[in-house]
């Protein structure tokens, strides 16, 4: 892709960021906008920015950059244009997670914890089914096996909500419907952490994707430790998905869509289709949480409503395309 | 005098501040069919068989007619606000069966708890064998409200969301426990006090209010509630007034906008509250004017409404009222 | 140049040897060819040289180096193995396709240099799609196809290829064109090994045939060597017969009529 490309990319970024900063219930004027950024926040308005939109825009970048990376990444590892983030269990297993901490009582700060450790647990679960049945290289083995992982989760989250409070199965929806509303700059950084390393990684992993988009025996054939490679793929794609999933809930579509525009834009090799995917998912999830914010006010849709929404017509299309 | 279920409220239940759940069904499906059920509930009630007695006849807010022939002797209340009352006006002595967050007065602790108040089992009650059986008037009890029937077991639905709510339905369990008089005399008693509040704040300044019962998602007091009416007479005004129902889900930004004087809050929603890093937006916060209450006096719309309204009067408006 | 010295290979779980104990060499400048039927373990043969199968026992050597040592991009700059089966989800331009031969040259990495370039130049001109070049490999034919694959291993710059049943789905033209590529470039001193199903194209074109049957060596040599009625029809489990054919000069296998 171009440069003037990447440039275009990189401003259509910008400004849904800086719209989404300063449109919501409350209109910020440019004035406030300026002033937050300068430091100086003692109007409200200014205020609303620093607290409220600057965190939400941030995450609502890194959840984005995440998830379109991941989905970049494993559609071309697993030979398959309908894979996304979620696909080794990593959304089931937050769920479990999620809601077992919600059960117990726990806050804040502990749920977005135990989504992790639950999400990682699902694709090590994964794993193991696929290794135990039979090689870990084949794709569609692997596939089968987080399906067979995310099923056991959700009879599992069902379990657990059948009999809870109905609080608790509040929360656990509400989690489940993906939020950016309560960033906090705590999870803000530890997700920038993952998103950036997992994405550096992915990036050079990109030319072996392209190797490995040419079949299992074939990538062989051209030098590629294919197990290897596969595995580092998922270890790093599956991370980046488990963290964006800790910071802000299940925000589903984004992985699987942002990679398909990338490449309708004609980008085929993975390293630029993994850094493309990072600024259109940013700019996809910023503008998803502009519109959860405008639709209906006062109240606010989910984010993971919103990008449910995206996926229909990219469906529709997809489907027309298949003739 | 009832007033008619307006398809929202059938929506969101009542947050009587208890633990009766708030439970808040935001899918548009089940929208439709809340709605659906609604209007087909006013066909029910119209469809009931009309017996040639006064038009008086009291409905509830399942909007089904009571037809209770003689005082109950085996009682089950599933609903924090009822049992109190029963208790108040002297029933409580024929309670059988009572919900898991039915803990006023104390003597209520002793009757046997059979679980929750919303989706009750239906088998548990039945066990307990109630002559007749209180529930909570939301569409959650609609299967059991049904069941119960068919059972031949009389049950009644409360809605329990407003002072007027109160006062009716304190009334209506008089008549159907045959002890009116000590339901009137609690009704006059409370009135009185909620009276006495409102004319000891009437002309003072009167600020502005927010009174939040869940963080995620946000979700406000409306004015449909007991807690706004209070709050009125305690010589304040919620910010969230406008709204019918009794609770609403609400964004940070609105309520920034909205911009109220004081956050209105149970004790223990006190350290939540300020340990929130986005809700410091909200000046009310940044600024600590952060009030307060004891969450047990004034979680329920139901004999202690007066004293609920002199708390909170208190805190609004330090020694207004005696 | 490539040689399998006594290779065993059992796969996980399977009761007896994919390969049992093989031995062969593809010298430079020869086109060297392994037939057999259905699952004598041909296959397995180019997975094991590839090391998508651990070897049970033996040694795979390329220019007398142990294939197990080597680096996976240095054994892929030496030899370029053209599978059986390939299949991409993400369709890319014949060119884009060939460019993809110089990933064992360039890693993670470098960018493509002018060495890079002609090679991929020069291949595309050696396997003839030129007129390809900038078509989408989903929108060209079986056989243009398969001699991309030919093009892209070409641009591996290895001294070596081998092929999986290079010519499956193709008609008899372009049969015989990927054949006579095939011999153009082992005279050319490319080291040719070739598994095919196509007797008696092989036999034609091959300078070395190994007939393989149930995973060991049944018969080696020339074409002459190999093709005894005996022995092929003891291996196939059909009755056959083997003539001189009139027109090429070569043996040719002939199949009867199940008796």
């Amino acid at each position: 892709m171009t440069l003037a490309r990447w440039l275009m990319l990189l401003a259509s970024l910008a400004v849904a960021a800086f719209v989404a900063i300063a449109v919501g219930t409350i209109t910020v004027p440019l004035s406030a906008v300026f002033d937050a950024f300068r430091g100086v926040t003692d109007s409200t308005p200014a205020m609303v920015v620093t607290t409220l939109r600057l965190p939400r825009v941030a995450l609502a970048i890194l959840i984005g950059a995440g998830l379109g990376m991941s989905g970049a990444a494993l559609q071309g590892t697993m030979r398959n244009p309908l894979a996304e983030p979620y696909l080794l269990g990593v959304s089931g297993g937050a769920a479990v997670g999620a809601v077992i901490a919600t059960t117990l009582g726990f806050g804040a700060t502990i749920v977005p914890l135990a989504a992790f450790v639950g999400a990682l647990t699902a694709v090590g679960a994964a794993f193991i089914v696929a290794r135990a049945a039979g090689s870990l290289g084949d794709p569609r083995v692997l596939l089968m096996a987080g399906v067979v992982v995310g099923a056991f989760a959700n009879a599992a989250i069902m379990v657990m909500l059948a009999n809870a409070e109905s609080n608790t199965v509040r929360n656990a929806l509400w989690w489940m419907m993906g939020s950016v509303a309560d960033a906090t700059r705590m999870q803000i950084t530890v997700l920038f952490v993952y998103v950036a390393a997992g994405g550096c990684a992915l990036v050079l992993l990109g030319r072996q994707i392209d190797i490995l988009a040419l079949g299992e025996d074939a990538a062989a054939g051209l030098g590629v430790d294919v197990d290897r490679a596969m595995r580092n793929v998922f270890v790093v794609a599956s991370l980046i998905a488990a963290a964006t999933v800790a910071a802000a809930g299940l925000v589903g579509f984004v992985g699987l869509v942002v990679p398909h525009i990338v490449r309708a834009a004609g980008v085929r090799h993975h390293r630029s289709l993994v850094a493309g995917s990072a600024i259109v998912g940013g700019t996809l999830v910023v503008l998803a949480d502009l519109l959860g914010r405008i639709l209906r006010p006062p109240a606010e849709l989910p984010l993971g409503a919103v990008t449910a929404l995206v996926g229909v017509p990219f469906f529709l299309i997809k489907l027309r395309r298949l003739r | 005098m009832a007033t008619r279920i307006t398809t929202y409220s059938a929506l969101r239940a009542s947050s009587s501040m208890a633990r009766v759940p708030v439970f808040r069904l935001r899918s548009t499906v089940l929208i439709f069919a809340s709605a659906l059920s609604a209007a087909l509930s006013g066909c029910r009630a119209a469809d009931a068989p009309r017996v040639a007695t006064a038009a008086a006849d009291p409905v509830d807010d399942f909007g089904n007619r009571i037809a209770i022939t003689k005082p109950p002797a085996r009682i089950v209340s599933l609903n924090p606000t009822t049992t109190e009352i029963l208790f108040a006006i002297g029933a409580g002595g024929r309670l059988v069966g009572r919900s898991q967050y039915d803990t006023f007065p104390d003597s209520a602790k002793t009757v046997p708890s059979l679980g929750p108040a919303l989706r009750p089992s239906v088998e548990a009650i039945v066990a307990a064998k109630p002559d007749l059986v209180i529930l909570y008037a939301s569409e959650d009890n609609r299967p059991a409200f049904d069941r119960l029937r068919q059972a031949g077991i009389p049950t009644v639905g409360f809605k329990l969301d407003s002072i007027d709510h109160f006062r009716r339905d304190t009334r209506l369990l008089g008549r159907i426990t045959g002890d009116s008089a000590r339901a009137v005399a609690v009704v006059d008693s409370v009135s009185a006090t909620l009276e006495r509040v409102r004319r000891a704040t009437a002309n003072l300044p009167r600020p502005t209010v927010f009174i939040p019962t869940w963080e995620k998602p946000i979700i406000a007091i409306g004015g449909g509630s007991f807690l706004s009416e209070l709050v009125e007479i305690a010589g304040g005004t919620n910010i969230y007034a406008s709204i019918p129902t009794p609770s609403a889900t609400v964004t940070i930004e609105d309520i920034v906008a909205r911009n109220p004087d004081f956050v209105l809050a149970g004790r223990d929603r006190e350290r939540p509250i300020r340990a929130l890093a986005n809700w410091r937006a909200i000046p009310a916060v940044r600024d600590n004017h952060i009030l307060a209450f004891d969450f047990d006096l004034i979680s329920r719309p139901s004999v202690q409404l007066g004293a609920a309204a002199v708390a909170i009067a208190t805190l609004l408006h330090p020694g207004s009222v005696r | 140049m490539i040689r399998f010295d006594d290779v065993v290979v059992r796969y996980p779980r399977a009761s007896v040897d994919a390969l049992s104990g093989v031995s062969l060499e593809a010298h430079r400048g020869a086109l060297t060819a392994v037939v057999g039927p259905n699952g004598s373990g041909k296959s397995t043969l180019v997975r094991a040289l590839i090391r998508r199968t651990a070897l049970t026992r033996g040694g795979i050597f390329v220019d007398d180096k142990p294939v197990a040592t080597m680096d996976g991009a240095e054994l892929a700059r030496t030899v370029a193995v053209v599978t059986q089966r390939e299949e991409l989800a993400f369709p890319v331009s014949v060119l884009e396709y060939v460019q993809l031969g110089r990933f064992p040259h360039l890693g993670a990495w470098h960018s493509a240099g002018e060495r890079d370039r002609r090679a991929v130049e020069e291949s595309i001109d050696a396997a003839g799609v030129r007129e390809l070049r900038e078509r989408r490999i989903d929108a060209i034919s079986g056989g243009e196809w398969q001699r991309v694959r030919l093009a892209r291993a070409l641009a591996q710059g290895g001294s070596a290829l081998v092929l999986d049943e290079p010519t499956t789905f193709l008609d008899v033209g372009h049969e015989m064109a990927v054949f006579e590529l095939l011999h153009r470039l082992a005279r050319a001193g490319q080291a040719v090994l070739l598994v095919s199903h196509q007797l008696n194209l092989v036999a034609r074109f091959a300078d070395h045939m190994v007939l393989f049957h149930h995973g060991s060596v049944s018969a080696a040599g020339t074409p002459d060597d190999v093709m005894r009625a005996d022995v092929l029809e003891r291996v196939y489990e059909w009755p056959l017969v083997v003539i001189r054919d009139p027109a090429v000069g070569a043996p040719a296998l002939v199949p009867l009529r199940s008796r």
